[in-house]
């Protein structure tokens, strides 16, 4: 009886924490953006819609915010698969394994004013160059954080999640058995190089891909990083949604809720066409 | 047993989902006797933004004890401002709530705009406390608000004026018109900016008006043409001054805060304020250094006052009513005026005060980094009507931040 009706109180739970807050929550914005709730709302209109779509600024803040998801993934994967094939034995055992993980005991706000304070042009770096003469005034130093280019917003989001991706890429390397794949692939003649491109590098990615993708559209709407070290403009999604709802004038909220509904049927879109993800190796390797 | 914890979790869930069943509770507004009588021994919620340590110690030291010893009203204050207060109420309604979590709010003129517009707030009630006829409710100051009639629906508790605050170590002779800050903009780039807030907003205002031969013409209900009209004046205007701004006015700092920590850190020269005594505050609490100066420039800048509401679905109005008379009363407002203790400006009209009242004001220390309040008064300019605010805001995302 117990174990027929554990997965049945899970589903349960899943469903009334997870799926029907996720669900309602959209229904209500969807039903906000069609002006059919809200308090100053007059009726049904697609107004609220045809904004949206119609908006440049808003497909810039999603290209904006893809781009800067996907070369923090980027960076952020060559640096954990480097540090995961250096490093292997020792990188999830003993005092090294702290200083990998650190950064995870971080929450974004933290990290975020953390890069603020070390890269903004009155920020340690740039006193550490004025006093050493590189610099003649502190506005010298480069302009890292609210920039155009977001450097800011994607160093803060390498450092926040570079260690899942170790962890992952650790994982991955031990439970799909690459040493022993790598040493059958040198016994049978390739080269190391050739072993890790032919080998080693296409079984991470094909492993960890749905994962990938998933943290790409973690960077993507994160808000308190680019709320800190991003500029008005060009501005990420998230940002750009809160501050539509929540600035000076109410008939603005539609809006915002049309660009949220609409930010969420793409992503979905893009979750339901790249299939399922592999949650198997975001587990921690505990022995 | 491993799906009792589970059983539990759900059955929270449920049980949390309570159904509102109580009804809005009347205060008889006739009567001074019964409102003391209705409200004391209560417990109600204050939602306030608590961003300044100097406000919060006036709230906790002094307020709060005050009102638990004379009424044993125990006041709980939640953290929020402006449109997280708005959000919240808006939320209560749409949810048809008919009891309110929030029983006292501090508001200002755009947050007061948006709750009438959602018809978020109790009223009129101010007229039964004893100490309202003590406001100088004839000063255009503190009896519109942001060109709105009050109407008994907020009652006002203090009154600022924005400020410029600069290093005088750095700026010996601060910009006192256009002309002048466009000039030390060009010979000294990157150490000037203004917010992308309700502050940098309110410096727009200020400017926009600057334009104006007469004040008067932007004053009153929201005008399509005179918008126009001034506002692209002062689009050009900005549009000048951008490359010369900090960052080059590719980027500015989202809030009043970010502002002051650029200053405090030396990146910019310039910060702002609205609460004309944040010199004195910030150089007390050791975040400016105290070559830190405040001014206003010849052309003016804009007093407002700010206001306290009662919500609509509060179920301790009659409290909140007992509270609120407590904050205006002599005794509070002079306290509260002492540079050390906030420096806020009273909105009593301490003239007409009775002797004994009158007192509390005598031999409050003077400010020290920023001019007194009978100087600033002679540059005080008016709020707009909030509409302005809006379309300055949406306009400046548009021809200046992306144009």
């Amino acid at each position: 009886m117990k174990l027929k009706l554990y997965p049945v109180l899970i589903k349960l739970l899943f469903g009334l924490l997870i799926v029907l807050p996720l669900v309602a929550g959209l229904s209500y914005a969807l039903s906000y953006s069609l002006g059919l709730s809200g308090l100053l709302t007059k009726g049904f209109t697609l107004d609220y819609w045809l904004k949206a779509l119609m908006s440049k600024s808003l497909w810039m803040s999603f290209l904006y915010s893809l781009s800067i998801g996907l070369v923090s993934v980027v960076i952020s994967l060559c640096i954990a698969v480097s540090m995961a094939l250096s490093w292997n034995k020792s990188i999830q055992q003993g005092r090294f394994s702290y200083f990998i993980f650190l950064p995870l005991c971080f929450p974004a706000t933290v990290m975020a004013f953390l890069v603020l304070q070390w890269l903004s042009p009155s920020g340690w770096f740039s006193r550490i160059a004025f006093e050493l003469g590189f610099i003649h005034s502190l506005n010298d130093f480069p302009n890292v954080v609210r920039d155009f280019y977001g450097i800011g917003i994607i160093f803060c989001s390498v450092l926040l999640i570079t260690p899942f991706f170790t962890i992952l890429m650790s994982n991955i390397y031990r439970n799909e058995n690459l040493l022993e794949l790598e040493k059958l692939s040198k016994t049978l003649g390739a080269s190391s190089r050739k072993t890790l491109r032919r080998v080693t590098l296409p079984i991470l990615f094909k492993k960890s891909k749905m994962t990938l993708l998933l943290f790409v559209i973690f960077v993507m709407s994160s808000y308190e990083v680019p709320l800190i070290l991003g500029r008005q403009y060009p501005q990420m999604v998230s940002v750009a949604i809160v501050q539509k709802i929540q600035k000076f004038n109410l008939d603005d909220i539609p809006l915002g809720f049309a660009m949220s509904v609409l930010y969420a049927l793409l992503v979905i879109l893009v979750l339901v066409v790249f299939g399922k993800p592999s949650r198997k190796y975001l587990k921690p390797n505990i022995k | 047993m491993m799906h009792k914890p589970i059983i539990t979790i759900i059955l929270i869930c449920f049980l949390g989902c309570k159904t509102d069943k109580s009804h809005e509770k009347s205060v008889d507004l006739s009567d001074w006797s019964a409102v003391e009588a209705q409200g004391q021994n209560q417990s109600m919620n204050m939602m306030m933004w608590k961003g300044d340590p100097k406000i919060n110690a006036y709230m906790s030291d002094f307020v709060l004890p005050k009102v638990k010893s004379q009424y044993g009203i125990d006041v709980n204050i939640v953290s929020g401002q402006g449109n997280m207060i708005v959000q919240s109420l808006m939320t209560e309604l749409q949810a048809n709530k008919s009891e309110s979590e929030i029983d006292l709010v501090w508001i200002n003129g755009e947050t007061f705009y948006q709750l009438r517009q959602i018809d978020a707030l109790y009223g009129p009630w101010t007229s039964v406390l004893p100490n309202a006829k003590y406001i100088n409710f004839d000063n255009p100051f503190i009896g519109k608000d942001f060109q709105q009639d009050i109407d008994g629906y907020e009652l006002p508790w203090g009154n600022v004026q924005m400020t410029w605050i600069y290093d005088s170590a750095k700026v010996k002779n601060p910009p006192q018109n256009k002309a002048e800050l466009l000039d030390f903009a060009k010979a000294h780039p990157g150490q000037f900016t203004f917010d992308n807030h309700f502050t940098g907003l309110t410096f727009l205002k200020s400017l926009m008006i600057s334009f104006a031969e007469n004040p008067d013409e932007l004053y009153g209900d929201f005008d399509e043409a005179t918008y126009q009209k001034y506002s692209q004046q002062l689009w050009n205007y900005i549009n000048q001054l951008k490359p010369y701004l900090w960052q080059e006015g590719e980027a500015f700092p989202e809030n009043v805060a970010q502002m002051h920590q650029l200053f405090a850190s030396g990146e910019i020269w310039f910060s702002m304020s609205n609460n004309d005594s944040e010199v004195d505050n910030k150089i007390n609490e050791g975040l400016f250094q105290n070559t830190a100066r405040a001014y206003v420039p010849d052309f003016g800048s804009i007093q407002n006052s700010h206001y306290l509401g009662i919500p609509k679905l509060s179920q301790h109005k009659a409290a909140a009513m007992l509270v609120a008379n407590f904050m205006i009363s002599a005794q509070a407002q002079a306290h509260k005026s002492k540079p050390e203790v906030w420096g806020d400006g009273s909105v009593l009209d301490i003239e007409n005060l009775p002797e004994n009242q009158k007192q509390h004001f005598q031999n409050i220390a003077k400010r020290r980094y920023a001019p007194q309040r009978s100087e600033l008064d002679q540059n005080a300019l008016m709020e707009l009507h909030p509409e302005y605010m809006i379309r300055l805001a949406e306009d400046f995302r548009t021809k200046i931040i992306n144009p």
